[in-house]
Order: C-alpha cells, then structure tokens, then sequence
C-alpha cells in the first residue's frame, strides 16, 4: 500500500518541540508546513468543498490535545461490552472505507489530526495504571483513526511501545488495516503489545475498503510481527454478507492460520457490517455505486442497522465453527451484540464487561 | 428538461427533501421517469418515497438491474395499475411488494415463522408476536382474568419447550434454518 502524503502539514504554534513534528519534518521535506495558532480554524478558514470528509484527509493537523487522551470505549447501548479502553492519539483516517463510522461520526469535524504532546498522553496513562495496579487493561488506539496508517510518518508507536512494554497491567492493542509495522520490528513489546488487523476477504477490501494494504500485505506484516515477538489479534469486522462469502471467509481463515501461529494470537472478534441511517446517508453520497448498503440489514434497538438476527447469527455460528478449525484455543468474542446473540452463537453470555475483559486477558477461552 | 421540471416540481408540491431528490435526478432518465410515475401515481410524500427511492436503488445496485425494470416488474406493477384499489391500499400493498424484493430472506423467514407459530393453534389467550425484522425473539403474552387461568396458560406455554413445531419456530429465529427456507 501507500504511504499517505498530505498536501500541507498545519502545526499548531508550540508543537514544533514534539517528537511528531521532528518525525513529520523528517518523512515529508517535500510538503510545505504551516504554523499557525489555531490549526482547526485555519484549516477550516481554507477552501470549502462538497465533500468535507475527503477534503479533512488532505491536510494533517499537528496540534495539542486539550482533554483526556484515556476513555472507556462507549460501546453500544444494550450490547455486550468488553471493557475496552480507547488513546485517541489521532482522529480520523487517511484510508477511506466506504462503510467507515467516522465519516458521520467527525462529520462536524473532519480534519485528520495527530496530536503532539504524547508526554502529557504517556503521564495521564501512567497515573491511570498505577492507580489500578490489581486489574488488567485492555487499551486501543484505533477507535477513531487507524492505529499505524500514518505511522511511517509520525512514529507514534514506535514512540510510545517502549513504555507500554514496561507497564506490569496493560495489553496496548494497536489496530489498522494498513501493513506500516516497520517501526514496530526492532522493539521488544515483551508480551504488552497485541498488533491486530481488521481482516476481510480482498473481494471486500477491492469493493469497500480504499486506501488499505490488501489482503496479502496485511498477512505478510502480521507475519512479520509475530516473528517479531508480537501478539497479534484479528477483527473479522465488518463482515459483509454477499453470494459467494462463505467461501471466502473460509478461504481467508484458512490463509490466516496456515501462515500465522494461532498460539501467538491474543484474540479474534466478529461483528457484522452496522451502520445507522445518517451514516448511510453519507455513503450514498460517497459511494454511490457500494452494494454494500444492499444487505438485509434491518434496524435494531441500539439505533443501528444490522443484517437480521437469524441471519447474522447464522453467520457467527459458521466463523465461530471455521475459527475454531484453524485455531482451536483462541479466544473470540462478538463485538457490539446482545446477550441473546451471544447465547446463540456460543451458547453463553458474559455475565459483565470485565467478566469478558478479563477472559481475553489470559483466563481459558471457552470452547 | 421537461422531465427534470416535472420532477421538481412534484417533489416541491409532495414535500420531497432536498436531498431525495439530488438523488433521483441523477438516476438515468428511464430510471426518473418511472419513479415519477409511480410517485403520481401513489402520490407519494416525503417519507415514503425516501423508502421507495432507497429500496429501488438497493436492489437495482444488488441484482444489477435498473429501476425501471423493478417498478414496470411483475411483483409490483400489478399492484400499481390495480384499479380496484384505492390509493391507500395501493401504497400499502406496493410498498409490501417492494420489501420483500429488498429482504426476500427476511420476509420469507418471517413469513414461515408465522405460518408455524399460527399452526400451533394456541389458546387465543396466548399471543405470540415477531418483533420487526425478527429482532431480539418472540414476545409471549398471557392473558388471564384468574390464577387458575394463568396457571394453565402458563402449563400451555411450558409445553411448548418440548414441542417439535415450537422448536422449529425456534431454529428459524436462532438462523439454525436460514438456509432451509424455502425460495
């Protein structure tokens, strides 16, 4: 894949010490910076455009975060949690899958940012760790950008694994589509760190998912990190129902664990495509030539669309039976389902968030 | 030209949104013209022709058709000329028509559910309803005007658990069966 190239680097005044603006100036010398107060109104002075979201991804924004980097993944309401925490180091995405939440979700604010001050992010989540020394974290950075996309050039991970991999209580999962782990080869996560790919069949990443590594340079880069001494993780989300999935779904479960070691994998989850209806509104506009939105997705109480529930769980069931066929110990888990859901694929229900937390930490998976 | 006014203009008198109709009129023209007809002909308002609209493009990007074709097909254009009908029935039956071309599995699935559920020839006390797009089981309700009623209500429901074509219901709704359902 290729590494994304902004048109124009807009650093917000006082950012220009942070390691990201070293790392930016070193991989871009072609592309003109700008330094201004305020990036976001800056960038939002600028040319307008019809398509606000594809205009966000040409610039990057360099600026200071001024909240809190460290959030509880919100979830969805009435649906199994996972006791997830999220580091929003990022927001937005160079990729473009046609199917993307963030496209409604940042539709008020689109522009990609990267934020600098990673010594305030590393000082907040070093307080959080200490003050829960006896539970187990679980913490993502691709909630609302892709975790290594833009790594070629801002060196996040590189920058921050290192302090992960000494922390006693946490597992860092960094989640992306792309193959960018260069960064991540010569360091020793010593079992902190769980780099996880979102998997589709190439049919789907050709179709819906523009911008990404495809099929095979995402194979090749988890194959690489796990020689590299890394967990890796596996997120069959979206999974996209079509005439002809069943094949391959099979036929990429296939080429995951004959090439990777399922030992070596910390945890897989399934979710069906979801979408809502202003999200869909968006697409259309976007894509208008997706099938995607073809599906027979109905909508369900949380708000969101989904293909109907014999038939998503008919779906789960024949992932759950394949997973189980290549890699019989690893642990899998539905992500944004009801309990009901849940007892149907896998015959059980975690009692709670931490119940199921904790489970894909290190407790024996269930079969 | 004369096309693109009628449109606007039907849509400006019906209160069709703005963005609704950005759609339709970068449909091919046959694609237009026939969902203008159909509109006329269901006067159609704002919501309902936003589902018509969404589902025609949905299947027609599914099965590789166009609209024209989905609108002027047999499942639905018997419903649109049926003179017999008023307009309220028209657009009722017209829009069933069109679901179950846009979830031909889902309407089948439910359709088999009901069809077990009514052979199980219930007390009528006993209501056993389907959520909308099979979402989240069957709602059981009893109704008793005693406890001895009630407790033999409730014995009924409890039969069910063992019963065959209960459990049948039950493999549909748990897509055990999604497969089987007949086309």
């Amino acid at each position: 894949m290729q590494t994304y190239r902004p048109d124009r680097v807009v650093v917000e005044s006082g950012s220009e010490d942070s390691v990201i603006f070293d790392n930016l100036r070193s991989a871009l010398p072609d592309v003109p910076f700008v330094t201004v107060p305020d990036p976001q109104r800056y960038w939002a002075e600028r040319d307008g455009a019809a398509d606000p979201i594809s205009r966000g991804k040409r610039d990057l924004l360099l600026m200071r975060h001024k909240g809190r980097f460290l959030k509880a993944c919100p979830g969805s309401d009435g649906q199994v949690c996972c006791n997830y925490f999220i580091i929003n180091f990022a927001s937005n995405c160079p990729m473009d899958c046609s199917y993307c939440y963030l496209q409604d979700y940042l539709a008020e604010n689109p522009a990609l940012k990267v934020f600098g001050n990673v010594d305030d992010l590393l000082a907040e989540t070093r307080d959080l760790l200490a003050k829960h020394r006896g539970f187990l974290f679980r913490i993502g950075t691709g909630e609302i950008t892709d975790s290594l996309a833009l790594e070629p050039l801002i060196g996040f991970a590189a920058a921050t694994v290192p302090f992960f991999a000494e922390q006693p209580n946490v597992l860092l999962e960094l989640k992306t589509k792309s193959n960018h782990v260069e960064s991540l080869l010569g360091l020793d996560p010593k079992e902190r760190v769980v780099v996880s790919w979102s998997m589709n069949p190439q049919a789907v990443i050709d179709a819906d998912e523009g911008l990404t590594a495809s099929l095979e340079e995402r194979l090749d880069a988890a194959w690489r990190c796990q020689q590299a001494g890394y967990k890796l993780g596996f997120h069959f989300d979206p999974m996209v129902e079509y005439p002809g999935w069943e094949e391959d779904y099979r036929d990429l479960l296939h080429r995951i664990f004959t090439r990777l070691d399922h030992r070596r994998t910390a945890w897989t989850s399934m979710g069906v495509l979801r979408t809502t209806p202003s999200l869909k509104r968006v697409m259309r506009q976007r894509f208008p030539a997706t099938r995607i939105l073809s599906g027979e997705q109905v909508p369900c109480p949380d708000g969101k669309m989904r293909y109907f529930q014999p038939l998503r769980v008919a779906m789960y069931r024949k992932m759950r039976q394949w997973i189980r066929e290549s890699a019989p110990l690893v642990p899998i888990y539905l992500c944004m389902e009801t309990r009901e859901v849940w007892d149907q694929v896998f015959g059980y229900f975690p009692s709670c968030g931490k119940e199921l937390g904790n489970e894909l930490v290190g407790a024996e998976p269930r079969v | 030209m004369a096309l693109r006014e009628d449109i606007t203009s039907y849509a400006r008198e019906r209160g069709i949104h703005a963005q609704a109709v950005k759609r339709w009129l970068v449909l091919g023209e046959g694609d237009q013209r026939a969902l203008l007809d159909l509109s006329r002909g269901l006067r159609l308002g704002g919501n309902h022709f936003n589902d018509f609209l969404d589902w025609c493009v949905e299947i027609s990007l599914r099965d590789g058709c166009s609209i024209a074709a989905i609108i002027e097909g047999k499942e639905l254009a018997p419903t649109l000329s049926d003179s017999r009908m008023g307009r309220n029935d028209r657009l009722k039956h017209a829009k069933e028509a069109l679901r179950r071309l846009r979830y031909p599995r889902l309407t089948r699935i439910e359709d088999e559910v009901r069809g077990r559920l009514r052979n199980l020839k219930l007390d009528p006390r006993i209501r056993i309803t389907v959520a909308p797009g099979l979402e989240g089981g069957l709602t059981v309700e009893l109704q008793a005007g005693s406890v001895e009623a009630l407790a033999r209500l409730a014995r009924e429901v409890e039969s069910l658990a063992g019963n065959d074509a209960a459990r049948k219901v039950f493999a549909l709704m748990e897509g055990k069966e999604v497969a089987d359902v007949p086309a």
